[in-house]
């Protein structure tokens, strides 16, 4: 069990997290280069301010808790506190991260990781249960939706009752790995999924880029499927 | 209930294997409808820059659903298919199963995610219930422009010839037709509308106004909605005594090539919305203007500020709404408004092309507010506005009235209803069309008008009538 535990926190978490990392990065190369160099000129027409103030208010949507999602934007909202907080900046991932990275990063208490924790896991369920019980929500549904809610909830589970060995009714070895290969397999899955809102929320916020069209284009699509004829 | 029924049920529908259409569409096409979807769709990505984002939504979407609350429509019918997310998203798996790797890869294992003819009939359908308000895209987390996807999903469709016929009719006219408008107005008839307006400005003020046709060298070149000419003479004669007493009125002209903003490429069609563009300029070239002034109007506003920096290059020219013209005089105090005359309680509707999508919510706050004293809002208000339930070109769409009175409408004739108001402003020629329409279906105890009509009621112009004696003869008139 040990060497499984060793592989899994040595080579498989680094080769997992750097597939992340390009996964993201390549998000980000093609979204520049279809923005900035594709449209290029073009950007300077569109409404930077809205644009930036938009992504900003969304950062901490207060604003955005509208009568009917109310629920599921608080628990949405204050998930992504323990979401970003407890990865980075726990004691433990603290040294994983100089470890790996040679970042020293500071780090926060035992007991507000374990709040922020049980916080987070509580508003994975509340996400889980609006989608099951809520009728539009569950119309618009699909495995990926609820399997990518249990994937997040793993880590922050087996982490909690690893470190917590007086809740834990499993072996400490074996929640160790189920933490290391959960968090493994969502890292894998974070650039294929809508979890890739880690970077590309910059991007989508940026729609206002998307309505300026390109010049011609129009033309260019008539005449490849109608060529020179009237097209009106 | 009969009618709520009947704007409920999907509209694309089969008798005895024959296909209705929800709207008239001129030679609808039956064979190898997804072959050529593809095709379409395939050609637009080839051309356009609408796969990065496509690419960018499949991935992050994250279909939490809050969009579903923000949508007239969906809160009208409850159906699930008029979920925003859910019209966006036939959308996007198509592109992804045909457009991407992982689709194609996740096609190896299930057929679930194919292009059917059931689906462009969905398509066809859902695309023309949503009327582009984009009120969903401001609450969606992710950033997901709905409206941006429902105009590509039409224009995908209008590629392979599935277009309401009355926006195609009308824009042939405007592009191809003699009189390059959508309401199709000949010059002669233009001519004589304006005389008829001049004449009954002169009646009213006692001031005789020639409008300027085909000046050259103006400062503004004027844009309106061209069925304006035909229903909304009050506004546009609001319009011109505003510039008349300003001083303005040796400033401005109306070209007789291409005197129509309306832009229904706007809602369906690159193609359309560039070239309708590019006509516009144009005149504005022929004509040596310097400024592109707009009408009431909401999406003649928006294509115009928005599209001819895109389209026009180094023949851009600015472009402003004509109440940030008349905001511009009041503020210079360049014209004065009577704040007796207009003694209703007023509200003010925003088009969502010039207030969500636009720049103008607080401008024509700043006119009321200075000469109406019974000003209240609708709740709502502003870039968060619902719908008339006409925007998107649905309101030119006559055959599906029952739905733009049931559903579309639903929530913008309770929210006039609740401020107790008996004006209501809506400054675009849709939205005046489609609430008046609501007023009449609802039978809502108000009226209908635009802000310059008001405007025309209360301004005072130097040496004519007063605004006191002309609402006294237009008592009289009534009586």
């Amino acid at each position: 069990m040990e060497q499984w535990l060793d592989f899994a926190k040595g080579p498989l978490f680094a080769f997992t997290f750097l597939f992340m990392i390009l996964g993201l990065f390549r998000h980000v190369v093609l979204q520049i280069y279809y923005l900035g160099i594709r449209k290029g000129r073009r950007l300077r027409n569109a409404p930077w301010r809205k644009i930036i103030l938009d992504t900003l208010t969304w950062a901490v949507p207060v604003k955005h808790f509208i009568p009917g999602t109310a629920f599921f934007s608080s628990a949405s909202f204050l998930s992504h506190i323990g979401l970003i907080l407890v990865p980075v900046f726990l004691v433990d991932h603290v040294v994983l991260w100089e470890g790996f990275l040679g970042l020293n990063l500071p780090s926060i208490g035992k007991g507000v990781a374990d709040v922020l924790t049980l916080f987070t896991i509580a508003c994975l369920i509340v996400l889980f249960c609006c989608r099951v019980f809520v009728g539009r929500q569950r119309a618009m549904s699909g495995p990926m939706d609820y399997l990518i809610l249990i994937m997040v909830f793993l880590p922050f589970a087996s982490g909690f009752l690893a470190s917590h060995p007086k809740f834990n009714p499993f072996a400490w070895d074996t929640m160790m790995l189920t933490h290391f290969l959960s968090a493994e397999a969502l890292f894998v899955l974070i650039p294929f999924t809508k979890l890739s809102h880690i970077v590309l929320f910059f991007f989508d916020r940026v729609s206002g880029l998307h309505w300026q069209l390109r010049p011609g284009a129009g033309d260019k699509v008539a005449d490849a499927l109608f060529g020179k004829e009237a097209r009106v | 209930m009969d009618e709520v029924i009947e704007a409920v049920k999907p509209l694309v529908q089969r008798d005895n294997g024959k296909k209705t259409y929800p709207y008239y569409i001129e030679n609808p096409v039956t064979e190898n409808r997804v072959e050529r979807f593809l095709e379409a769709f395939a050609a637009v990505l080839h051309f356009t820059d609408y796969k990065p984002l496509l690419d960018s939504y499949c991935t992050s979407n994250a279909k939490c659903n809050r969009c579903a609350v923000t949508c007239p429509v969906y809160l009208a019918t409850g159906d699930p298919k008029d979920i925003p997310c859910y019209r966006t998203n036939l959308l996007l798996e198509t592109y992804k199963r045909y457009f991407t790797f992982g689709g194609w890869a996740n096609s190896r294992f299930s057929n679930g995610t194919d292009l059917t003819e059931e689906i462009i009939d969905e398509m066809l359908d859902l695309f023309y219930r949503c009327t582009a308000c984009r009120r969903c895209t401001t609450e969606c987390p992710m950033g997901v422009d709905h409206g941006l996807m429902t105009r590509l999903g039409r224009y995908i469709l209008s590629l392979i010839g599935i277009v309401p016929k009355a926006l195609q009719v009308a824009t042939r006219e405007q592009l191809e037709g003699e009189t390059h408008n959508t309401s199709k107005i000949p010059k002669v008839a233009l001519m004589d509308t304006l005389e008829f307006l001049s004449d009954e400005i002169e009646e009213s003020f006692g001031v005789r106004m020639e409008a300027p046709v085909d000046k050259y060298d103006r400062e503004y070149v004027f844009f309106c909605a061209v069925s304006d000419y035909l229903l909304e003479p009050d506004t546009l004669m609001g319009n011109a005594v505003v510039l008349y007493a300003a001083g303005d009125w040796d400033k401005w002209t109306i070209g007789t090539q291409d005197f129509d903003g309306i832009n229904y490429g706007l809602f369906y069609s690159d193609w359309h919305l560039e070239n309708i563009i590019k006509q516009l300029v144009h005149e504005v070239t022929r004509l040596r203007g310097k400024k592109i002034l707009i009408g009431e109007c909401g999406h003649a506003s928006r294509s115009a500020h928005d599209f001819v920096p895109v389209f026009a290059g180094k023949e851009s020219y600015p472009v402003f709404n004509f109440m940030e013209y008349t905001l511009d005089c009041i503020e210079k105090g360049k014209i004065k408004l009577n704040p007796n005359i207009i003694t209703e309680r007023v509200t003010y509707h925003d088009p969502c092309n010039i207030s969500r999508s636009g720049w103008i919510v607080e401008q024509p706050r700043k006119i009321i507010r200075s000469f109406i004293k019974d000003f209240v809002e609708m709740e709502p208000h502003g870039v968060n506005n619902y719908c008339c339930g006409g925007g998107g070109g649905l309101v030119s769409v006559d055959e599906i009235y029952n739905f733009r009175m049931n559903i579309g409408g639903k929530q913008k004739a309770d929210q006039i209803r609740e401020t107790g108001a008996e004006i209501v402003i809506s400054p675009c020629a849709n939205c005046k069309k489609q609430l008046k329409e609501l007023v009449e279906f609802y039978k809502l105890p108000c009226k209908v008008m635009g802000l310059h009509d008001l405007i025309l009621k209360a301004i005072e112009i130097p040496g004519a009538k007063s605004a006191e004696e002309r609402k006294e003869e237009a008592a009289m008139f009534e009586m």
